[in-house]
Parts: structure tokens; C-alpha cells; sequence
């Protein structure tokens, strides 16, 4: 940022100024740059269209679903769901129909509560204050469940047995060494080291934290009435990370750390994570058939897509093979595109997010075991199906190839 | 003193070395041609289904940085020297120090509160536009303004007043003299100024954090989002998943090579000016 | 033939007032130099604002708040910690960095082979054109996990009965954050001290040389009070660098929001809150709060910008290219 330059004084020191009217010869160096960059941008202009910079693309295999062209919608949010998110992206529409950000939940809603974006997304669901806040009535659709896992870096150690008091004591700080007694007690076979744990928190608003503090509240009465579940929580200790990656990441590379992230995450380090125990007294390592699992038996009551689903939880499930934290996530639109957003709002945009919603929730559902993520039951899909089909432009339904009844 | 003063040299270097070194070495085997033109790859370390890893490029985020900063340029460019031009021709007046003195304490507003500037202005009044491009431009613009002025204000300065009088008294107009003789005579410093600031802006992400926003794609639009260099590098530097980690080496060593370039022709270029006036 | 004979005929010079296309070029540069003081008056009016909602709820008392609590359990704001650790990074920075800086700066003027001037001082402020993100990166992947096995653990050893240098040893914390910021503001203090130790008049040097002096005692007496000012200048420069840095201190810093208790302590300064937390959706109120903070982080930045101009002003006027 500093340009030392000396454009000395030579004028000013002697005052004999020779005639700047007489040309520089030479500026070799200084044209060349310039050069440089205007060739760079030439080359960039060009590949823009010879297509060089198009994510990946291959064309969607939904029957008869093609969204209309020139529209691009944008979302934001969840970093849970991203890696589903980006493989969703890269197919629906030839790839370039939806961008979507991974910038953390909190952010998600924060987005689509001041309209910046299409569409949020959010393993949180909204609070009642988050509610009031948006710009208006928004529909909250579950398009796909995930397990949140506790990721661990310990040499030597590669499988480590986890309950839930012990998980909220770390993240108390009130446990802090890896050879305390309580967690020996549930590892008979592991010789755990004497090191400080290092606990690694999110740092931005997160629904992965607020799927892991609810858990944490859950079994630990002292974290529920100190700090509460939310996407934004002032953990007692920890170094602060954002998003999953960022969680993950540094966990990988730093030794003696315990952190939280979506099983994707974990499996995509890879880091070892442990096994939590669940109401059923059995130590699970989170599988997509164990959060698919944990998701039918928890078998939760859904509300409308505009009811309040702050109170909906899949977390300890209660069958044997169930693994406990287990989470829905959310997509949030608005429910009236054009009231909301206004005249500049367009019906290829309106049409592409509702093609885009409706592919989700029924080609879409095919991607997500591969990435780790839960394919929903039908019942869920069906509630999606009927919560998409009320989102209106102008008053009236919008056009689109991609639902089953069309 | 000789041996701590040398000390005192050598420890600056080491760093400045080390980050070079690591650059080129995780970056530089992962550069290729496709890499600087593909798309983003699916964060990814092991195989999924027996389908390995996709290495992916920086395509996206080479456009955007070329786009942002081209784009912010065109914005800062005329608007810096012109009142670079007000300071220094119209300098009797209290506004031409006043300029003087606002370039000087922009300079100080840290690039992050520029970023939040444009976020907190567009939320209010154009919320739709927020992630695009046209912010992701103004909020480069507000950091290069100021240097652009202050740079091409000292570099107007350089011109001796007797050739702006030369002109004038031959009954050159005002503004023929500014353009065509005394911007024209400073034009090396005014253009090496306008690198420096534009490589300055090539290198930020606080600002293109709430306003580019990023982007999977390449550019979709001036009201859409753009990824860019040093945001994919944030994104991309913290993950777990190797191939996001080697891209965003590739793009931190790509992102090195343009700056330290541009930096280095523009150093030759004033030695060499300096030289050739003193010379004469 | 006269060779400042422009190429269009010379016209009889006007009586009075411009010509209208001169009004026209007055009008644009005038209005864009309006712009520009307009531009300063614009972002501190949208900052003040959008942080009218936490000023109302705390005037004031934010600025010695000590608590910042983004729990829904309990929300309340306080830009102590925030300010602490901006100055104490920032401290860290020139502690370290001054220094090496002045060091370096002597050596390139007063030890340094002639032929080793120019390129070894344009490796040095090569520093400066590195991004704050890949500082970031870099501190992160290397300078972190370095401090966390090597050099904490024997600041701990040797500094630790003084109180600062206990605590978890994460490498991820105010000292790393402290330490990039020390790389990063090295140059900018090294470049401007150069020009002021070269400005100091030979003859300074030749009356103290002839009177017997030493390499240092030159320096010492000679050079240094000569050149205070501009030194001084350029460490507040840095400073004011430092002040504002975000992508390399929310990489190294540890993001965690409270008063730190030691050097080894993670934090996070008013920037990095920003970055994190900006968009965190924990309500209006929060959204107010960070601008709040931000404002004061300009305030603080223009402020310490403004002293080091002042203090620079005749280093600085003697026509040179752009140095921040």
C-alpha cells in the first residue's frame, strides 16, 4: 500500500526547471504494466465468454424440469448444508441458475430478512423476534436433516466415546484436561493424554451452534439457564472460527481441539469424531442411516410453512440405534415474491427460485445421502410441496415445470 | 551498530521470505492453466463414491478481481485526479486544502468500514443490490479515491509552475494547460499512483465481504454477486478439504506474483524518471 | 520555432472572465473535489445513523461497557474489550515493530553498501503490497502453530512470573495477531523513517564525525533527534495502519468476545467484530452496536491518521509519490 516513491524534489531544491515539455523517452517499465493489466483484462473479457468461468455444469435430470432462462437467483446461509447446497447448484438448470453463499445461518436470516437475497437458509429455525423483523410473511421448508458431530484432534486416539453432560462440562470450561476422570470412565480401553482441551467454537451466527447449544441445554441444566441455544451464543471459552470449514479446518491442524461440525465436514477432513451416547444408553457414530434413522423416530409435528417452528426438534431420538444430535434444515422464503420485494422483483426470478424449491425437494433429495445428508421422508416433502405452492407473484401461483403435480 | 542494524534488516526479511516460499511451494504446483480458468470444486479431501476429488480453479475469482477492480478504476480514476486537479490548480482556495486534508484522512478509514459503508447505505435504500457487483465496485472505489488523489497531487505538484504560466500567458486555456501539459508531464507518477491503488484494491477482501459477497459463478450480471481473489482466499484458507486449501495457496501465489509484478515495474519506472531528472 | 507553440493557432489572450469551457472544467473538478470531502461526511452519517439504536440504549456508557453478551439468554453490549484488544494488538504491533523498523532503516541509510540501498529497501517495502488476507493465511498455517510450539511455550518459561504470559497456549491469540500486525506495519514505518534519516543534512553528520564520533554516536546525536519527528510520524502512521487491519487479525486473533486476561488470551478487535458479526441476526440492536463499534474504530483511525500527517507534513510535502 506504500509507494515509496521518490518523485524527488529536484525542481524545488534548485529551482531550475528544466522544461517538462520535453517528453520522457523512456517509460518501458511503466508501460509494460500497464500493458500487462489491460492485456489481463482483455484475456478475462474474452473467457467471460468463451465460458471459461461457468461452475462446474451438467444438465439437471428432472423430468420436464427446466427453469426459465436468464434468471439467477441468489441465497445464502446455512454453511451446514453448504456442500449439499453446491452440489445442488452445480446441477439444477445447467448450473447456472443459483448462487448460493455460504456465509453461516445467522447471516441467512439476517439476509432474507432485508432482502438481499432469495431465498435463506438456516439450520436454525426463526425465533419469534427473528419473525417479527422480516420484511413479511416467510415460509420456513425443511429441505434436508444432517448430524452434527464432535470432531476431535488427539494423537493416538481414534475413536472416543462421548455424553452429553460431558460435552456441555468442556464447553463450560469446567472440564479441561482430556485425562479427567469422567471422560476416562465412558472410554475403558483408550488411554487419553493429559493435555488441556482446546475448545473450538464458531465465531459468526451459526445454526450448527445453535443445533449443538440446544443439545447442550438439553443435558446440561447449568449451559441452558447460563447461555441458552441461539445461533449466536458468548461461549465461556473457546477460539472462535467461522463456519463449519473454519471449525473444521483448525481442528484438523491443531492438536488437543474438540470442536462441532456437520458430519459432511468430519468425513470431508477427514478428522475422527466421537461417538455420543443417546437416550437410549448406546454410543452412536453419526451415519446417514442413523440420522435417517433418528429423524422418523423423533418424528416430529410440522407446522405450517408459515407456522412458528421454533420449538421443532429432532434431538435425541428415542430408538436404540438413533444418533442424538440430529437436526433438520430450513430453507426461508417469503410467501408473496412481488408484495415483498417489489416492482423489480421479476417473474423469471420468481419462477426460478419455486422451480428451484420444488427440484430440491424431489430430484434434489437424491443427491444428499452421497454428501451424508438425509434424504427427508415423504411425509416432509409433501408438507415442502404444499408450503412452495403458496408462494405467489401478483396475487396468483407461480408458473412452474418442476412440482410433481405439474 | 552495524551487526544490529543488519539484524534488525535480515529479521524483516524472513517473514516477507517465509510467506513467498510457502506460497510457491503449495501454490505453485497447483497452478496450471486449467486451474486459473475453472470453476470452484465441491470442497472435498477423500473420494466420494469412488469419484476422486475435483481440483477446480480459481476462474471465477481471476474475473471478479478483474472486474471489481477494472470497474472501481473507472470510478476512482477520473474522480481522484480531477480533484487532485481542483487541489493543486485551484489551490488559493480554502477547498483546495480542504481536499488535500480529506484524501489524507480517508486514507486512514480502515477498508473494513468502507465495506460496511456501502452494506449499511445499499440495505437501506436498494436492498436487491446489495451483493453485486455495483457494490463490491463502490466499496473498492472509497479506498482507492483517496489514494488516487493523493497520488496524483503530489504528482501535479512536481510540475514546475513555470510551465503552467508558459501556457497561460501564451493564452493556452486552463483546462488545455491542465490535460495536455502539466497532467501529461506528470503522467508517469499519475499512472504508477493509479497501479499502486488498484493493486491496493486488487489485494482487500474486508470490503468485498458484505458487497461482492462471492460467488460460485463467474460474472452473472452487474447486480449480481462476484467472487473474488483475496475473498476466495478467506473463504478457502480455513476449510479442512484439501483441494479448497491448494486453490487458495494457488490464488494467494497468483495474488502475490500480480502485486509484487506491478509493484516492482512501477519502482523501476520512478528510479528511472528520478534519475533522467537529475541527470539533467 | 518556438517548441511550446501549441498546435492550434494562438488566440488573443480574453479580457476578462474564462472562456466557457473553462467554466465547465472548473465545474467538474470542483465537483468532484466536493465529492471527495463529501464522501468523508457520507460514511461517518451513515456509521452515526445506524448506530443511533445502541447510542440511545447506552450513549456514552458503551465506550466503557465491559461486557458483550450475544446470548439470547442475555443481551447487553459493551466496546470495552473490543478497544482493549485494537490497542493492545496495535501496541504489540509497535512494540515489535518499531524497532526492527527504525533498525532497518538506519542500516539501509547509514551502514548499507550503496549498491544494496535501493534493492533491499524495495524488498522491504515489498512487505506492504503483500494482501492482509494471505498475511492471514499465512499466520494461520504457519506463524500460529510456530508460536504455539516454540515460542509460547518459553515466554512463558523466561516471562511468565510477570503475569501476561500464562494461559492456554493455542498460538491463536492477541500475541500471533500482534505479531502479523508487527510484519505488516514494518515497512510503512521503515519507508518514512529512511526519508527522514536521509534528509538529515551531511553536514549534521560531518560536525559530529569531525568531532570524533562513532558510527552509533553519529546516529545517536546527529541523525536521530534530527529526524524525531519524522520517525515518531512514521510510528503513528503505523499505528494508524494496525488500528484498522482486519483479514490477517480475525485469522489469528481466536474471535473470542471478552477482555483478555493475558498475552496467550484469544480476543477480538473492533474489525474482526465486524467481520464476524455483522450479520450475525441476534437483532437490531446487535446490527447497532457493531456500527457503534465501528464508528469508534473510525473515529480512533482518522484521529491518529490526522496526528501523523500533522506530524509528517514537511516530510511529506517535499513532492513524493503516494506513502501511506
Amino acid at each position: 500500500m506504500s509507494a515509496q516513491g521518490s518523485t524527488n524534489s529536484s525542481t524545488t531544491a534548485t529551482g531550475s526547471s528544466s522544461p517538462t515539455m520535453k517528453r520522457q523517452t523512456s517509460r518501458t517499465g511503466l508501460y509494460a504494466a500497464v500493458a500487462i493489466v489491460v492485456i489481463v483484462v482483455v484475456v478475462l473479457a474474452a473467457g467471460y465468454y468463451a465460458g471459461w468461468f461457468k461452475g462446474s455444469s451438467s444438465s439437471n435430470s428432472g423430468t420436464g424440469c427446466q427453469p426459465p432462462a436468464g434468471g439467477t437467483i441468489k441465497g445464502a446461509g446455512s454453511t451446514l448444508v453448504y456442500p449439499l447446497m453446491f452440489q445442488w447448484e452445480s446441477v439444477y438448470g445447467g448450473g447456472t441458475a443459483v448462487n448460493y453463499e455460504s456465509v453461516g445461518s445467522g447471516a441467512g436470516i439476517t439476509d432474507i430478512s432485508q432482502k438481499t437475497v432469495d431465498f435463506g437458509a438456516s439450520d436454525a429455525p426463526l425465533e419469534h423476534a427473528q419473525v417479527v423483523g422480516l420484511a413479511g410473511t416467510a415460509l420456513t421448508i425443511p429441505e434436508s436433516a444432517g448430524a452434527v458431530v464432535p470432531i476431535y484432534n488427539l494423537a493416538g486416539v481414534p475413536t472416543l466415546n462421548f455424553n452429553g453432560t460431558i460435552l456441555a462440562d468442556i464447553y463450560l470450561g469446567t472440564i479441561t484436561n482430556w485425562n479427567n476422570t469422567a471422560l476416562q470412565a465412558i472410554n475403558p480401553g483408550v488411554t487419553l493424554p493429559s493435555a488441556t482441551i482446546q475448545v473450538v467454537v464458531r465465531s459468526d451466527g451459526s445454526g450448527t451452534t445453535f443445533i449443538w447449544t440446544s443439545y447442550l441445554s438439553a443435558e446440561s441444566s447449568t449451559w441452558a439457564s447460563k447461555y441458552g441455544k441461539g445461533t449466536s451464543v458468548s461461549f465461556p471459552v473457546g477460539t472462535g472460527e467461522p463456519k463449519n470449514a473454519g471449525v473444521a479446518g483448525y481442528v484438523e491442524k491443531t492438536p488437543d481441539t474438540i470442536g462441532y461440525v456437520d458430519l459432511n465436514y468430519a468425513l470431508n477432513g477427514p478428522i475422527a469424531f466421537g461417538k455420543v451416547a443417546n437416550p437410549a444408553g448406546h454410543y452412536i457414530a453419526a451415519t446417514v442411516n442413523n440420522t435417517a434413522s433418528a429423524l422418523k423416530d423423533a418424528n416430529p409435528t410440522l407446522p405450517t410453512g408459515t407456522g412458528d417452528w421454533f420449538n421443532v426438534s429432532v434431538l435425541n431420538a428415542p430408538g436404540a440405534g438413533d444418533y442424538p444430535i440430529t437436526s433438520l434444515t430450513y430453507v426461508l422464503v417469503y410467501q408473496d415474491l412481488s408484495g415483498t420485494y417489489g416492482s423489480s422483483y421479476t417473474l423469471t426470478e420468481a419462477e426460478t427460485l419455486v422451480d428451484f424449491l420444488y427440484w430440491v425437494v424431489t430430484t434434489g433429495q437424491g443427491y444428499s445421502a452421497q454428501l451424508y445428508y438425509v434424504p427427508l421422508p415423504a411425509n416432509i416433502l409433501t408438507a415442502d410441496e404444499v408450503s412452495i405452492a403458496s408462494i405467489t407473484y401478483n396475487g396468483a401461483a407461480v408458473p412452474n415445470t418442476c412440482g410433481s403435480s405439474v | 551498530m552495524s551487526a544490529i542494524t543488519a539484524a534488525c534488516a535480515i529479521a524483516i526479511l524472513i517473514p516477507l521470505g517465509d510467506i513467498i516460499y510457502q506460497a510457491a511451494l503449495l501454490g505453485g504446483p497447483t497452478l496450471s492453466f486449467s486451474v486459473l480458468t475453472a470453476g470452484l470444486p465441491q470442497p472435498c479431501s477423500v473420494p466420494v463414491n469412488g469419484v476422486p476429488c475435483a481440483v477446480g480453479g480459481i476462474g471465477p475469482a481471476l474475473q471478479g478481481t478483474g472486474i471489481l477492480v477494472g470497474l472501481a478504476a473507472l470510478v476512482s480514476v477520473p474522480i481522484g485526479l480531477a480533484a487532485a486537479i481542483f487541489a493543486v490548480e485551484y489551490r488559493g482556495r480554502f477547498l483546495g486544502t480542504a481536499i488535500s486534508f480529506t484524501a489524507d484522512v480517508l486514507t486512514g478509514v480502515p477498508s473494513v468500514i468502507a465495506g460496511v459503508f456501502i452494506y449499511a447505505y445499499f440495505v437501506i435504500y436498494d436492498p436487491a443490490l446489495v451483493f453485486s457487483v455495483i457494490t463490491g465496485t463502490l466499496a473498492l472505489s472509497v479506498i482507492m479515491i483517496p489514494i488516487v488523489t493523493r497520488t496524483c497531487e503530489e504528482a501535479l505538484r512536481t510540475v514546475p509552475h513555470a510551465v503552467r504560466e508558459a501556457a497561460l500567458a501564451l493564452g493556452i486555456p486552463k483546462w488545455r494547460t491542465t490535460l495536455q501539459i502539466v497532467v501529461v508531464s506528470a503522467l508517469p507518477a499519475i499512472l504508477t499512483g493509479i497501479l499502486l491503488s488498484v493493486m491496493r484494491a486488487a489485494g482487500e477482501a474486508a470490503p468485498l465481504l458484505f458487497t461482492a459477497f462471492g460467488s460460485r459463478l463467474g460474472f452473472e450480471g452487474f447486480n449480481n454477486p462476484i467472487e473474488a481473489l483475496p475473498l476466495l482466499i478467506y473463504n478457502f484458507a480455513e476449510s479442512a478439504s484439501n483441494n479448497w486449501i491448494h486453490l487458495a495457496w494457488a490464488a494467494a501465489l497468483i495474488l502475490i506474483i500480480l502485486i509484487l509484478i506491478t509493484n516492482i515495474l512501477s519502482r523501476l519506472t520512478i528510479a528511472r524518471m528520478v534519475r533522467r531528472m537529475r541527470g539533467e | 520555432m518556438d517548441p511550446t507553440t501549441p498546435s492550434s493557432p494562438i488566440r488573443a489572450p480574453r479580457h476578462r472572465g474564462r472562456g466557457w469551457t473553462d467554466l465547465v472544467f472548473f465545474g467538474l473538478v470542483a465537483f468532484a473535489g466536493l465529492f471527495v470531502i463529501f464522501l468523508i461526511f457520507a460514511i461517518a452519517a451513515i456509521l452515526i445513523t445506524q448506530s443511533h439504536l445502541a447510542f440511545s440504549t447506552y450513549g456514552f456508557g458503551f465506550l466503557v461497557g465491559t461486557r458483550w453478551n450475544i446470548s439470547p439468554t442475555e443481551q447487553v453490549y459493551g466496546a470495552v474489550p473490543f478497544i482493549a484488544d485494537t490497542l493492545i494488538t496495535s501496541a504489540i504491533a509497535l512494540v515489535i515493530g518499531f524497532p526492527l523498523a527504525l533498525g532497518s532503516a538506519l542500516f539501509l541509510t547509514t551502514q548499507a553498501p550503496r549498491w544494496l540501498r535501493g534493492p533491499l529497501g524495495t524488498v522491504i517495502e515489498l512487505l506492504a503490497a503483500i494482501p492482509s488476507v494471505v498475511y492471514g493465511f499465512w499466520g494461520l498455517i504457519f506463524l500460529g502453530p510456530y508460536m504455539r510450539t516454540t515460542v509460547e511455550p518459553a515466554l512463558h518459561r523466561y516471562l511468565g512470573w510477570t503475569g501476561g504470559f500464562n494461559g492456554n497456549e493455542t498460538g491463536t491469540d492477541v500475541l500471533t495477531a500482534g505479531v502479523i500486525l508487527a510484519i505488516m506495519v514494518i515497512p510503512t514505518i521503515s519507508a518514512i523513517s529512511r526519508e527522514t534519516l536521509a534528509a538529515v543534512p551531511v553536514a549534521q553528520k560531518e560536525a559530529a564525525l569531525s568531532l570524533g564520533a562513532t558510527d552509533w554516536e553519529v546516529t545517536r546525536t546527529a541523525m536521530l533527534p534530527y529526524a524525531r519527528s519524522g520517525v515518531f510520524g512514521a510510528t503513528i502512521l503505523g499505528l494508524g495502519r494496525a488500528l484498522g487491519e482486519t483479514m490477517a487479525v480475525t485469522m489469528t486473533i481466536g474471535n473470542h468476545d471478552a477482555l483478555p486476561t493475558s498475552f496467550f488470551s484469544q480476543g477480538q478487535t473492533i474489525s474482526s467484530l465486524i467481520a464476524n458479526e455483522l450479520t450475525n441476526s441476534a437483532g437490531p440492536l446487535q446490527y447497532s452496536a457493531i456500527i457503534y463499534a465501528g464508528l469508534i474504530l473510525l473515529a480512533i483511525s482518522i484521529a491518529v491518521n490526522v496526528v501523523a500527517r500533522l506530524l509528517l507534513w514537511r516530510v511529506l510535502r517535499v513532492s513524493r509519490g503516494s506513502v501511506e
